[in-house]
């Protein structure tokens, strides 16, 4: 039988550097061998878990769309031991993968429907991989709008490509930062604030909502407030993680474990828990 | 039922070594675990329940994972020989086919090898196990609280009952029953060294007598029907902060637990070389949950308490339909500050506050 404690491994194709700080990196990743690249099937925001030998794995949700083939893209904010180790790569290393694990956005759901996309800081990286496998499928989906925010302009991920975005006209792009700041064209507001004063019609759309959990906790209201049923309304949810397949016991917010029954649940879902996401 | 004298033991375990890795109840440093054995002379054969939970037989307290080095990664080597385990409690044989549920199965996605863990079922999925009768259960037992009892065959491959002289072995699995078929099939057991008898009235009378005997020695349990319902309700409730406020979260309930399955995964190695392990861990430690960005979802003692308890006697219902728990007690015998799990679930199916369902 396959065992799904080895990873596989990946070779560091690009780094690309998302802030000032040097805190965000983006690594894109391809398989050294082509076999286990023909394996790897995944949809958007799943995640896998990162291996470097000797230092430890961490999970991080896929930012690369599975339209983009040949490569997996992952964004690392460096946080912790395992997150250090990893802005110590250059490009050429080796690295180990363990997915895809988790469920997926409802991207067949959503189909024929209307999508709001909210996001916040540097949580944006399955909602990229959503936005592009949408944009790969835009006959598939009605209106899509993005709502995203930041700290400050330099925080935004993928900036080159939310450039691109904005200029499209089968997408609205809503950027907004949490101060204003000089030069500064988009919005200014935190993220819930944003989403009360743009209002989002509720007429046959889906939102997906993804960031920091403050960000979330603060939004969720204010998408009642504009009548969203929960039922169509997803969030992708983070935890302290290890094994990734519900074994190790340590993801779960009540008895749904992050890992397998999740990342992505309906606020529907998470209704029927008694612990707090 | 097959009956093998006392005087045969050794041959009977010398045999059995043979085929097999024979893991049983061995005393050593006045502690007591499941260990390797070659002959019966180890086995502390009296032993009602060992200070280690048997769990370590299959999912040991540390175990690797896989080696590496500059060549890349060597996974660890499967064991020649299957496991037998000889004289698992009841309470502990139904305590890994609930770790089977959980390391053996895929619950997300059925048949998924991806979601199965292959360390354990390499060990569970051929080993043999010998279900040992509880003759005098004590004090610290309830596994009659979740559908268990002192002579309980479920999921035993031979339920084995000591009568003193002779131990009377009962076939239960298919595996089980073939393997008392080789015994009693007289070419197999000369092969084996250790003859069986057919089992007389007065064995099968005696094995009753032992049976009826323990049960009465165990109190009435209280219905625990609707407890997982009712944890749910009172999620909320201060009942929490009471129910756990001498519990110091040392994490010594989920070391000896036989169902406590949560484990953290280390590399332990230098210079490009060493191995991923995983090793034992509990949600009693604040670490457990800790993110790197300091966050922690339950950042309380009273969380973590709560999450132990919920985990066993609610989210495991939701997922697995039944408890996370057989009621062996080893939790109520090592906790320093005497937490007696049975107290709080009797506290929590008479707490009529708030939220009460």
């Amino acid at each position: 039988m396959s065992n799904t404690y080895i990873p596989v491994n990946m070779r560091v194709e690009t780094i690309a550097v998302e802030d000032k700080e040097k805190a965000l990196r983006t690594f894109d990743l391809v398989f050294v061998d082509e076999a286990d690249g023909k394996r790897f099937t995944y949809m958007p925001g799943q995640f896998c878990e990162f291996s470097l030998l000797g230092k430890g794995e961490s999970p991080f949700g896929i930012a690369s769309s599975p339209t983009e083939a040949g490569i997996l893209r992952f964004t690392v904010n460096r946080t912790g031991s395992v997150t250090n180790e990893i802005h110590y790569l250059r490009e050429g290393d080796t690295v180990g993968i363990r997915g895809p694990l988790g469920n997926w956005y409802p991207v067949e759901k959503f189909k024929g429907g209307n999508v709001v996309i909210i996001g916040g800081g540097f949580a944006f990286t399955t909602l990229r991989s959503l936005i592009v496998y949408m944009l790969e499928h835009r006959q598939d989906y009605g209106d899509l709008t993005v709502i995203y925010g930041a700290r400050n302009p330099d925080l935004f991920l993928y900036k080159d490509e939310l450039a691109q975005w904005q200029k499209r006209d089968d997408l609205t792009l809503h950027l907004t930062i949490d101060k204003p700041v000089e030069g500064w064209t988009g919005m200014t507001g935190f993220v819930p604030a944003v989403v009360r004063e743009l209002a989002p019609s509720t007429e046959n759309a889906w939102v997906v909502v993804c960031g920091p959990p403050i960000m979330i906790k603060f939004t969720l209201p204010v998408l009642t407030e504009l009548k969203f049923p929960d039922s169509r309304v997803y969030t992708s949810l983070e935890r302290r993680m290890k094994c990734g397949i519900g074994k190790c016991g340590r993801c779960n917010i009540g008895s749904k474990y992050i890992c397998i029954d999740g990342p992505v649940f309906s606020m529907e879902e998470l209704g029927e828990i008694p612990e707090t996401p | 039922m097959v009956r093998l004298e006392k005087g045969k033991f050794d041959d009977f375990i010398r045999s059995l070594a043979e085929d097999y890795i024979v893991y049983a109840a061995v005393t050593a440093g006045g502690k007591s675990s499941f260990k390797v054995v070659a002959s019966a002379g180890e086995i502390d054969e009296g032993r009602l329940l060992t200070d280690r939970s048997p769990k370590e037989i299959f999912f040991p307290h540390s175990e690797v994972l896989f080696e590496y080095d500059g060549d890349g990664i060597r996974e660890t080597k499967k064991a020649a020989k299957p496991i037998a385990v000889w004289g698992l409690r009841g309470c502990d044989v139904k305590s890994l086919a609930m770790l089977d549920k959980v390391f053996g199965t895929a619950r997300q996605m059925p048949d998924n090898e991806m979601f199965e863990d292959p360390y354990w079922k390499r060990k569970y999925d051929n080993s043999l196990i010998f279900g040992l009768a509880c003759n005098e259960p004590r004090s610290t037992c309830f596994c009659n609280w979740l559908g268990g009892g002192p002579h309980s065959e479920d999921a035993s491959d031979i339920f084995v009952i000591d009568t003193g002289e002779a131990f009377l072995m009962q076939p239960v699995s298919d595996k089980g029953k073939a393997f008392i078929g080789k015994m009693t099939d007289a070419a197999g057991a000369s092969a084996a060294g250790a003859s069986v008898a057919k089992a007389s009235g007065a064995d099968e009378k005696k094995a009753a007598e032992l049976a009826s005997g323990a049960r009465a020695m165990m109190a009435e349990p209280p219905a625990l029907d609707g407890l997982d319902e009712k944890l749910k309700g009172i999620f909320h409730e201060d009942i929490w902060e009471e129910m756990s406020a001498k519990c110091v979260n040392c994490g010594a309930c989920a070391f000896v637990c036989s169902t406590c399955h949560c484990f953290d995964v280390q590399d332990e190695g230098k210079g490009g070389k060493g191995k991923r392990i995983r090793i034992w861990d509990s949600c009693m430690f604040p670490i457990f949950t800790r993110e790197a960005s300091g966050h922690n979802p339950r950042h309380l003692s009273s969380d973590r308490f709560k999450q132990r308890v919920m985990h066993k006697y609610s989210y495991f219902v939701d997922n697995y339909g039944e408890s996370l728990c057989t009621g062996c007690g080893r939790c109520v015998i090592v906790c320093p500050v005497g937490v007696d799990i049975r107290e709080v679930i009797k506290r929590v199916l008479s707490f009529e506050g708030k939220g009460a369902r």
